[in-house]
């Protein structure tokens, strides 16, 4: 009897046009998007130029100091900061008009950038000006130790280089951030329809009493309900993960080269949809109990929606913290434990401890929902209307 | 049978109580068609709900061929078919025989049985056109004649019906007509709930009537008329009220 039901809510949900478009096409949608525009805003920086404002007036000399930074072109302006505001240029510079006595004279040379540190590219270009100048003032200053007889080794008395424990971190981090949100989205949002449709639709249509008025117990429908909600998260899921794993192998380069998981790639997968798995039926026992609540599918939605919006915030949460820095709590709370596993998978990392810890708590979680669904729904104030 | 023993049936909303059964009991023998009289919020709901096994009296007890409607649902669920007039909830991206087919799954009923009996129904209800059609777009008579087939498709022996002819068009009203003639030579036990009184004068042998949750009236039809000296079931329906309570105006 269970699957009977299921394959009719299946059927029923599929015939939705509402759910095939966020299941197929959403996924599909948001991973082409986003999956471009990180393979753009990883490779961009390589090839991406820049526009410095300069004045009309500006010597020879100044000229030389900055035609020597590569992927920076110079507009000669009479108002450079104007051509900025304009958006005509990322940065602006104005060289004191004394700069090249003063450096001659060896005395100090002002100069002043103007930009917008809000702006990536505003920032980028204002960060290869400064470190051309400080490159500049460090051959003025070796030039005036040398001419006052004093060795410039003097003056480094630390030698400071810093390295990346991973070369690809930055681009890792990002794919670690934007799988889990995009996940995260795309099932809340893909199974609402469902499980607004198979609970508080039912009542508003009127088939809750009829379903009701069977020998099915509550029971088994309540569980057939549930299922179909959870599989259309894990369809959503599966869809969007082979949509992103597709792109960033067809048509991708850098993102490709931040998430080479050699021998490991079929492990990491297969974790990889075990999670989307157990993510899909902790999303559903919430939104089954939301959809019980409500009366109608608008007002069931209107419970759902606030619920679903705190998914980013786990997200926001973790942004400034480090793979290796998760504790075991980040793996025990529910939403969360999404993004630091996920995040751990795309770094290449497989810790089964975490992974246990991720299910177990999801699955307390989704039995207490249950039951408690599971008393509403035996009681006539949830069920009829 | 359904007997109806001293059912009371209370709801509470927030702090405010409302009674909508009070102290209501009476007997309906096997192969009696029943009209259940009443005004809007009288209680004729909340009684076909409470004997349909879907709500449970606060008082009194309900037994349906001597099964108690609390203690054991599950026996009168396979034996009673429901049908609540106005309330024709389908399921709209499905077809005809997929509604259909679906609940006769949830009544247990075989490959076999399943063909036979929506074969059937198609055919008393003149549904052959239409059945491989999508629920979404049939009109308000299609929809109901779909319900009323769903009520019955597991051939139950006691139907209640909530005013089941509310929308239907004359024809349609006057296939359900048909209907419940058919199912009463059968020999089925039919409630059935009514604003038409010249549908109840047709169809019922009984009548119960029912006004603010109290029992005004049960018993034949034919005694009814005897003792109220009169064959206008609308006149002696105003005039029970009437009488049944004293803030009642006409």
């Amino acid at each position: 009897m269970l699957f009977k039901i299921y394959k009719k809510e299946m059927k029923d949900s599929f015939r939705d046009k509402r759910t095939l478009l966020l299941t197929v096409f959403l996924p599909i949608l948001m991973m082409t998007a986003l999956t471009f525009f990180y393979e753009s805003l990883i490779a961009g920086n390589e090839d991406e130029t820049y526009t410095l404002a300069v004045e009309t007036s500006i010597s020879s000399t100044q000229e030389m100091i900055l035609a020597e930074m590569e992927n920076v072109e110079l507009l000669k302006a009479d108002h450079p900061e104007t051509v900025l505001e304009e958006g005509n240029a990322h940065a602006a510079i104005y060289f004191a008009s004394d700069f090249d006595e003063n450096i001659q004279a060896g005395e100090v040379g002002h100069v002043e950038i103007v930009g917008d540190t809000f702006s990536d590219k505003s920032a980028t270009l204002m960060h290869l000006v400064q470190s051309r100048l400080t490159g500049f003032e460090q051959m003025i200053v070796i030039d005036r130790l040398q001419q006052a007889n004093v060795d410039p080794a003097i003056t480094q008395a630390i030698g400071v280089e810093q390295r990346e424990m991973n070369a690809e971190n930055s681009n890792t981090m990002i794919l670690a951030f934007l799988i889990p949100v995009i996940l995260s989205i795309a099932i809340g949002v893909g199974a609402g329809p469902s499980a607004a449709d198979l609970f508080a639709g039912e009542k508003e249509k009127k088939t809750m009493e009829a379903l009701l008025m069977t020998p099915v117990h509550r029971s088994t429908l309540l569980l057939a309900k549930y299922l179909t909600i959870s599989s259309v998260g894990v369809i959503i899921g599966f869809v969007t993960l082979a949509v992103v794993a597709i792109e960033i192998a067809l048509f991708t380069e850098h993102i490709k080269a931040a998430v080479s998981f050699g021998d490991q790639t079929a492990q990491i997968l297969g974790i990889g949809l075990l999670v989307t798995i157990v993510y899909s039926f902790f999303v559903a026992a919430i939104l089954m109990i939301t959809s019980i609540i409500g009366k109608t599918v608008k007002e069931a939605q209107s419970y759902s929606t606030p619920i679903m919006m705190v998914i980013i915030f786990p997200a926001m949460m973790l942004l400034g913290v480090g793979v290796n820095e998760f504790t075991i709590g980040h793996f025990l709370i529910p939403f969360v434990n999404l993004f630091t596993i996920i995040t751990e998978l795309v770094f290449g990392i497989v810790d089964y401890g975490h992974l246990l810890a991720m299910i177990a708590s999801n699955l307390v979680c989704i039995l207490v929902i249950f039951i408690v669904s599971r008393a509403m729904f035996t009681k006539d104030k949830w069920v009829l209307d | 049978m359904i007997e109806i023993q001293n059912v009371t049936k209370r709801f509470q909303d927030k702090k405010v109580s409302v009674t909508a059964l009070n102290h209501v009991s009476f007997t309906v023998n096997q192969g009696e068609i029943v009209g259940l009289l009443g005004e809007n919020g009288a209680g004729k709901t909340t009684l076909l709900r409470s004997i349909a096994t879907l709500l449970t009296p606060t008082e009194g007890k309900i037994t349906v061929n001597g099964h108690d409607t609390v203690k054991n649902p599950d026996e009168i669920k396979k034996r009673r078919g429901v049908l609540f007039g106005g309330e024709t909830g389908l399921y709209n991206r499905l077809t005809a025989r997929e509604n259909l087919e679906y609940f006769a799954a949830l009544y247990h009923l075989s490959k076999h049985e399943m063909k036979v009996r929506i074969d059937e129904l198609s055919r008393m209800f003149g549904m052959r056109d239409y059945l491989d059609r999508k629920v979404e777009g049939f009109s308000k008579g299609m929809r109901q004649k779909m319900a009323i087939s769903r009520a019955i498709i597991h051939n139950p022996d006691i139907i209640l019906f909530d005013e089941p002819t509310t929308g239907l068009d004359i024809t349609a009203s006057n296939v359900f007509r048909q209907l419940v003639m058919e199912l009463k030579n059968q020999g089925k036990t039919i409630i059935f709930s009514s604003h038409i009184m010249e549908e109840v004068d047709l169809l019922c042998d009984h009548v119960a009537m029912i006004h603010k949750g109290d029992l005004v009236y049960h018993g034949s039809k034919e005694q009814l008329y005897k003792e109220e000296n009169s064959r206008d079931l609308n006149y002696i329906f105003m005039s029970k009220l009437v009488r049944g309570s004293d803030s009642y105006a006409i």
